[in-house]
């Protein structure tokens, strides 16, 4: 009997093993080796680590982009190779590039036919897509004159054009100026209230700590750690206690209440917390 | 029954390779080819009648020639690296796109492309021909009503001799090789681009194969005088696999010498160029569907 569509999870990868052949007299390469994750439906997962540390071979694996070598992928309970399993995604590579010739609103129209969307349904959704993600104004302009920031947003646009129920996210942040960085980061956001599930790499760990719900860390191939986010970024001896307006009176009464009665509790620093260098540039850009 | 591909996914990714490739000014040589039809067909008045004729249909097949075997391996060649280097490859392939719809949808791009290059090539070339035709006709008439010598039979024959070498349905038949032809250069280079390691190297081997194919009697000839049986036949298959044997379009040369098509030797240049094309198709699937992007 077949697992109700619920508990499916959005994406399976199981002992992924992919080895990319290399010239002669050259050894093979392993970029990923016995890999395995699992994203649930409706969930936020961010894969991360170094460069080249099979992050992206994972992500064309899952999207059939590439044949596992050992292990299989699968997106919503079908198999990766096949290409049905594609009707449910929506992929924003790194750095996406379109036709040139093409403008952003014709860009959308493409992509539409190809997943099948066709007359106005195709046109009122593409021009939507093109108002949800800023580019209503530039939707007549060549993809040739847009900014790396626009390119980015159009190819969200493309991956969310057709509803899909996962999208897969491969360093959607790559050089956006943090305010349009931020844009990408609200828009992941509303993915998530929406209940989209959501595959997403990224350098930027601050905005990854702002949107995953769960992360995997990579490291040669291999999962390193995985988990909740909020356990694995705990420190689980530490305890956090932030004050407002507190007096130094306030301060130094808590300070000795630590050493008469913490009963080998520490204090380990008090001072001003800081914001972010990203919400400060955000601050003072608004104005 | 649902077919087991879809037309209109085809048709998108072929009319958007026609978009990309004319907004590459490719058409361009259409421009240049009227200008060469025109020049050719009025430059040389001392020529005879049949003379003046011959040449503007040499001229012009030349030029279509040309025409559809640069599109063919050029902006095949092109195509495939681009969209891979682009990555607009991953974006479309991440779509429900199965990998022979993207191959199939590039090759029609390409094939619409010339084809409606030549169609409009031989629409300005047939009126050329056919002014230049009525006008060497009048010139001739009234020299023979100069000479005194415009009997009704001289004026028959004239109106024979210019006839054969004007404009004729066979012509078409002649571009319509042209548009076999380059099919199967189109799928050939489309098969080398599935696995060539750089848009040069495409280029160069297609256009080796080619000329290879255009020789490929005198290849046999050189190679199988004096060889008989089972090398032959096995040298002559590998080399019919290898190169596409071209001299099967030479109707082209009849054509331009005011020789009649035979409706079954053209079928047979039309079949031979559809098995020729969907054999490359087919083998371009496989390397293709095996590809790691």
């Amino acid at each position: 009997m077949s697992a109700p569509a619920s508990s499916i999870p959005a994406v399976t990868v199981e002992n992924l093993t992919k080895v990319f052949k290399a010239g002669l007299g050259q050894a093979p390469f392993t970029a990923v080796r016995d890999l395995s994750l699992q994203v649930n439906t409706g969930e936020v997962y961010g894969l991360i680590g170094p460069n080249g540390c099979g992050k992206s071979t994972t992500m064309k694996a899952i999207l059939g982009l590439v044949t596992p070598t050992r292990g299989h992928t699968s997106v919503f309970g079908k198999p990766s190779i096949e290409v049905e399993s594609r009707r449910d995604v929506g992929f924003l590579p790194e750095n996406p590039y379109f036709y040139k010739h093409l403008n952003g609103l014709e860009t959308l129209l493409f992509y539409g036919r190809l997943c099948s969307m066709k007359g106005p349904e195709l046109k009122d959704r593409a021009k939507e897509m093109l108002a949800i993600t800023g580019l209503e104004d530039a939707a007549n302009r060549r993809v040739s004159g847009y900014s790396k920031g626009m390119l980015q947003r159009l190819g969200l646009a493309q991956a969310l054009l057709h509803r899909p129920r996962l999208v897969v996210l491969d360093e959607p942040t790559a050089g956006v100026d943090p305010s349009g960085s931020r844009k990408i980061r609200d828009l992941i956001l509303g993915f998530k209230e929406q209940g989209i599930t959501v595959l997403v790499t990224s350098h930027l760990l601050e905005q990854m700590q702002e949107v995953c719900d769960r992360v995997g860390i990579m490291g040669h191939g291999q999962m390193v750690r995985e988990g909740r986010l909020d356990d694995l970024i705990a420190v689980e001896n530490e305890t956090e206690l932030v004050l407002s307006d507190a007096t130094p009176e306030l301060l130094a009464e808590i300070r000795a209440l630590v050493a008469s009665k913490g009963h080998g509790a520490k204090l380990v620093r008090t001072g001003h917390p800081r914001t972010t260098l990203e919400k400060l540039f955000l601050e003072v850009a608004d104005k | 029954m649902s077919l087991p591909f879809s037309i209109p996914r085809i048709w998108t990714l072929a009319a958007a390779t026609v978009t990309q490739l004319l907004r590459m000014k490719i058409m361009g040589f259409l421009l240049v080819f009227c200008v060469i039809v025109v020049v050719a067909g009025f430059a040389f008045p001392v020529m005879n009648p049949e003379q003046q004729l011959k040449l503007l249909k040499d001229v012009s097949f030349g030029a279509l020639q040309l025409f559809s075997m640069v599109i063919a391996i050029c902006a095949t060649a092109l195509l495939l690296p681009r969209d891979l280097e682009d990555r607009t490859l991953y974006t479309i392939l991440a779509k429900p796109v199965p990998r022979f719809e993207y191959l199939l949808g590039k090759l029609f791009g390409v094939l619409i492309l010339i084809g409606s290059g030549l169609l409009l090539m031989d629409i300005a070339f047939s009126a050329v021909l056919w002014l230049r035709e009525s006008l060497v006709l009048a010139q001739s008439v009234a020299a023979l009503q100069q000479e005194g010598t415009a009997t009704p039979e001289a004026i028959t024959q004239i109106k024979a001799i210019v006839g054969k070498q004007g404009l004729t349905w066979n012509l078409h038949l002649g571009v319509v090789a042209i548009f076999l032809k380059a099919s199967v250069i189109t799928a050939l280079t489309l098969m080398i681009s599935c696995f060539a390691s750089s848009t040069l190297f495409t280029i160069v081997i297609s256009f080796l194969i080619t000329i290879a194919g255009h020789g490929q009697g005198l290849i046999r000839d050189y190679f199988l005088s004096g060889q008989g049986g089972m090398f032959k036949m096995l040298f002559s298959a590998l080399l019919a696999i290898v190169t596409p044997d071209m001299a099967v379009f030479d109707i082209v040369d009849n054509v331009i010498n005011g020789e009649l098509v035979t409706l079954p030797s053209f079928g047979l240049m039309a079949g031979i160029a559809t098995a020729y094309a969907i054999g490359y198709s087919v083998v371009s699937h496989l390397l293709f569907v095996e590809k790691e992007l």
